[in-house]
């Protein structure tokens, strides 16, 4: 199944008859011009204005850009955004295959786990921020129960290093069922003749995930990936509930920063410019991404063109 | 072929007209909105928790005899000020909104959208006459009344676990020193000596207010908001910061607070458990640590004034905290009388009576005749002396300050409590405000 | 498939069934327990006291009537998304029109606006057009950014019929609409079923978009009443607790009586 499209043999265009014309895309279209695009055309206007939300907004010309350029908040951020980004990556794939592939079994014990497994996936963000903001009082959380035992004081949060192993984790609890599902799906789907060809071969269970079951996973793995980049970018409910981009401004990631200069320092045209950078760096990983993984040769318009 | 890229073309060129239209209308829709306003209604914005049934109670009551019917509008707590400033200048702005004064309105009067209550005080002198002075003109910008004093003043209060300082043998602490003896105490015995919700950030604010008050008196954060930067890196400003420093350095506030939540209930819990002895908070303390466990609260919350600064300038009974809340009006609204007619009741005997039943110390000069019907009326009675008798009251920094300045503030007195700014650092972030 | 159980393996899935259980089994026994229960004895005891005191205060609190609003809000969008991302992507995967390649591409692309980039915009085009403070103000941004991955996901399983098919459909004259109705939808029930999941999930769970665009109580979805709850008053963990319970109760109503499908659904998402 994840094979059949690349390897389908391309058809020379039959009749155009019967074939939809663009006004079946036209509704879409205009619905997503006016919400997504229109108002981004919006943010790289205003990002040359200066705006308090009160009054006219004024052109300022390159200001809010050469303010952001000499920024060390902002400069911080894009580095924190790609840590937690990375850091999210690196640590849900690897769990999120290996309990995907586990899971794709069809023991009924891991029918039993998988099933519960999901039930992070039925929090919302919000919720889970809330939930682990509690869980994580010092003195009445769980780092007080565990710090009877193993010592430290229980200040996750007031640290760098700490906040941002929080949020790496909470994103990991919240997010790895998603990761999960995809695999086992995907799992699912290879073909059992290879398996079973490979235990012809005497092949072991290492052996069989390696040479089998993580390339059979690929377009999974990519698809996956790409979720957790735009996903990791653009984190900001999680932030603004359990760290508020503190200490101090430690974890205050680019999509966070760009909230608080729009709606807690009025600054609407530095958090315009804001903005535009974390629209052109998510655009250009994914773009980057599909590319160099061939998502788009797999997805885009195969004939006719 | 050809006939459909055309209109494709043509449908193009018809998106991006209208995006520009849409943001033309946007732009210049978005400032002077008076001619959309809602007919019939004035919209009245407050702060929205457990306080609003007072505010029902008075919206039902006005509009049985009133034909412009109030609606309210309650604005979620946390997220007030934002909410506010973003809609302020839009059609959804509300006629009258709930403020904390100073810096909370003047970026609102500078942008012109505030209607001068000097007209009203003319109709009627007691929307004046009836607060304490002090309280009414901490909304005046420039001399000019913008505010009407409704709800109550929350004074920041040192609270005390009654049984903690007994085991301790020790009391409140009068002086400065007193705080650093009693520190040390407490912290020999295990005890964290003073809870602090520092995660929140504005709860660590309050340590500064004090503090800058005992040691510098009111005068610096005056001239400091006026705009004299260099307020900040006076002789007074950097004695003040060393005191904290000594405090922070002390393990006053243990290591985790950093960690620890206010509003998530965190440092109350310390408070009430008897892991820490202390804690600096506003008025409002009470009735949190009431809703969590009632008996407790009424046998060992103890409260009393801040410490005094041996050879500091401000007067030992000065004040910090949310000097009142207050009902501005916007220069937009279709009937300024009724809003008039809606604000006489804030200094009504009825009105009053409601706040200082659910526990809220309402400013105006009647209050005092009511005091034996407060929900507590020795609690009522100590806070309603402070506030009379306090030859200052500085308004917490972050609503003196325009709300712009807040987030780069609040991380300033974060990063210096945790060392990540020194005193210099902390005088730079202060004066970049 | 495997003949002897992977104890490693085994290990390894009770360690994370750990992780997932100990934030969920706090949740559980706090929301039965009073403030000072919950304080005094720590999140990880067996709960001392037991109260039903936390479910009562949220209901009479209004809290049901923000699930009511996330409700609407999440079926409306589910709506907007399942009657404009199938024609889209038929026209993606069908259509010869050279502007629909640029439309894929823009589409494409949006998967990569995220919505706090755009939210200043979207806000004055809320308030313009006078939908400020109202469900449908929240609906239709909320629909709008989820049209990209749906419409990827969706002709990602539409170009599963085969060519053939619609060749056939064409030989006897059938209009596009015809093969639409008659052939794609029935083909795509999986892809439908999977942007409905997604949609409602995105819908349901949404915050930035409710955050800045309503303000009273009578417009509060579920995300933002959690996050009200952190009020400058102050709040109680076991009652915030069983907010986050309720807020989950009804998703997982739906995960226990249409697990097969939620699950399918949202494998589908990886599934290309």
């Amino acid at each position: 199944m994840t094979r059949s499209d690349t390897g389908r043999p391309r058809h020379p265009g039959g009749p155009n008859a019967g074939r939809p014309g663009f006004a079946w895309a036209l509704p879409a279209t205009l619905f997503f011009a006016l919400f997504a695009i229109l108002p981004l055309i919006g943010v790289a206007v205003m990002s040359f204005t200066s705006w308090s939300g009160l009054g006219n907004p004024a052109f300022n010309g390159l200001d809010n850009w050469v303010k952001l350029a000499g920024d060390k908040v902002m400069m911080q951020s894009l580095w924190l955004s790609a840590l937690l980004t990375l850091l999210g990556v690196a640590i849900q794939t690897p769990l999120s295959i290996l309990l995907g592939t586990w899971a794709a079994g069809h023991q009924k014990n891991r029918a039993i786990l998988s099933a519960i497994y999901f039930v992070p996936l039925l929090l919302s963000s919000a919720a889970v921020s809330v939930l682990w903001r509690a869980l994580l009082d010092p003195n009445f959380g769980l780092p007080g129960q565990f710090s009877s035992f193993f010592g430290g004081d229980g200040n996750v949060l007031g640290t760098q290093a700490g906040a941002i192993a929080v949020l790496t984790f909470v994103g990991a609890w919240q997010f790895t069922p998603l990761h999960t599902l995809l695999y086992q799906g995907a799992a699912r789907s290879v073909p059992p003749v290879l398996y079973q060809a490979a235990d012809i071969d005497g092949a072991g269970t290492v052996r069989k995930f390696f040479s089998i079951t993580l390339p059979q996973l690929r377009n999974t793995i990519v698809t996956s990936v790409i979720l957790m980049v735009v996903g990791g970018l653009t984190t900001f409910d999680t932030v603004l509930i359990l760290t508020k981009g503190g200490p101090g401004t430690d974890t205050t990631i680019t999509a966070f920063y760009m909230y608080r200069k729009a709606f807690q320092s009025f600054d609407f045209g530095v958090a315009s410019a804001i903005a535009l950078v974390l629209v052109i760096i998510a655009t250009t990983i994914s773009l980057v991404l599909v590319r160099v993984t061939g998502y788009d040769k797999m997805h885009s318009v195969q004939e006719g063109i | 072929m050809s006939n459909k890229s055309t209109w494709l073309i043509r449908a193009i060129a018809g998106t991006a007209v209208l995006a520009l239209g849409v943001t033309l209308t946007a732009c210049s829709t978005a400032s002077g909105a008076a001619s959309n306003r809602p007919e019939n209604v004035i919209h009245v914005a407050v702060y929205g928790d457990a306080g609003n049934t007072v505010e029902e109670a008075m919206v039902k009551k006005f509009n049985a005899t009133s034909d412009v019917k109030v609606i309210l509008d309650r604005i979620p707590g946390a997220n007030y000020q934002q909410k506010l400033q973003t809609i302020i200048s839009t059609a959804s702005a509300p006629d009258i909104f709930f403020n904390w004064g100073g810096g909370s309105i003047q970026p609102f009067v500078k942008a012109d959208l505030l209607l001068p209550l000097t007209g009203m005080i003319k109709d009627d002198p007691k929307l004046e006459s009836s607060f304490l002075p002090s309280v009414f003109n901490a909304a005046a910008i420039d001399g000019v009344p913008y505010g009407i004093p409704m709800r109550g003043t929350q004074p920041v209060i040192l609270f005390n676990n009654k049984q903690v300082l007994t085991d301790a043998g020790i009391e409140s602490p009068k002086t400065w020193d007193d705080l650093l003896a009693s520190v040390k105490i407490l912290k020999d015995k295990g005890i964290t000596p003073i809870a602090l919700g520092g995660a929140d950030q504005w709860p660590t604010l309050m340590w500064y207010e004090y503090m800058f008050d005992r040691v510098a008196g009111p005068d610096l954060l005056t001239k400091a908001i006026g705009g004299d930067s260099s307020a900040w890196d006076s002789k007074d400003s950097r004695a003040a910061l060393t005191k904290l420093k000594e405090l922070i350095d002390a393990g006053a506030f243990g290591s985790n607070f950093d960690s620890v939540s206010f509003v998530d209930g965190g440092s109350p819990a310390l408070l009430r458990t008897g892991k820490a002895a202390f804690e600096l908070m506003g008025s409002w303390e009470y009735s949190t640590q009431q809703s969590a466990d009632k008996d407790w609260t009424a046998a060992n919350l103890g409260y009393a004034t801040f410490p005094t600064v041996t050879g500091g300038k401000g007067d030992a009974a000065d004040l910090v905290g949310n000097t009142n809340n207050y009902y501005s009006v916007i220069k937009a609204t279709r009937y300024p009388d009724t809003a008039r007619d809606f604000l006489k009741l804030m200094y009504s005997d009825e009105f009053v009576q409601a706040q200082l039943a659910i526990g809220n110390l309402t400013t105006t000069t009647s209050t005092e005749k009511f005091l034996d019907q407060a929900a507590d009326p020795t609690y009522a009675a100590f806070q309603f002396t402070m506030v009379q008798d306090a030859p200052a009251f500085q308004l917490s920094w972050d609503q003196a300050y325009p709300q712009s300045a807040s987030a780069d503030m609040h991380t300033a007195v974060a990063q210096f409590f945790s060392g990540k700014l020194d005193v210099d650092g902390f005088i730079a972030a202060m004066q970049a405000l | 498939m495997k003949a002897k159980p992977n104890y490693i393996a085994g290990a390894g899935s009770v360690i994370w069934l750990l992780i997932v259980l100990v934030p969920i089994y706090v949740m559980l026994t706090a929301t039965i327990q009073s403030q000072q229960g919950y304080a005094a004895k720590g999140p990880l005891s067996l709960p001392g006291s037991f109260t039903l005191e936390n479910f009562t205060a949220l209901v009479s609190s209004g809290f049901l009537a923000y699930v009511l609003n996330t409700a609407i809000v999440t079926v409306s969008v589910v709506g907007i998304v399942v009657v404009l991302v199938p024609p889209l992507a038929y026209a993606v995967v069908r259509s010869r029109s050279r502007g629909i390649s640029l439309v894929f591409r823009t589409f494409l692309l949006g998967l990569a606006i995220p919505a706090q980039a755009v939210i200043v915009p979207i806000f004055y085009l809320i308030t313009v057009a006078g939908l400020y403070d109202s469900l449908i103000g929240i609906i239709l941004p909320t629909a709008a950014f989820c049209l990209p991955i749906c419409t990827l996901i969706l002709s990602g399983s539409m170009r599963d019929i085969t060519p053939e098919l619609y060749e056939a459909m064409a030989m006897d004259g059938a209009t596009p609409m015809r093969s639409f109705f008659r052939l794609v939808l029935p083909l795509s029930k999986g892809g439908i079923s999977t942007i409905i999941v997604f949609s409602a999930l995105q819908a349901w769970n949404g915050f930035l978009f409710p955050l800045i665009l309503t303000q009273s109580a009578s417009t509060k979805v579920i995300t933002l009443g959690l996050f009200d709850f952190q009020s400058q008053y102050g709040i109680n963990i076991p009652g915030l607790m069983a907010a986050v319970l309720l807020s989950m109760l009804p998703v997982l109503l739906v995960y226990l009586f249409a697990r097969r499908a939620l699950v399918q659904g949202l494998m589908g998402v990886g599934g290309k």
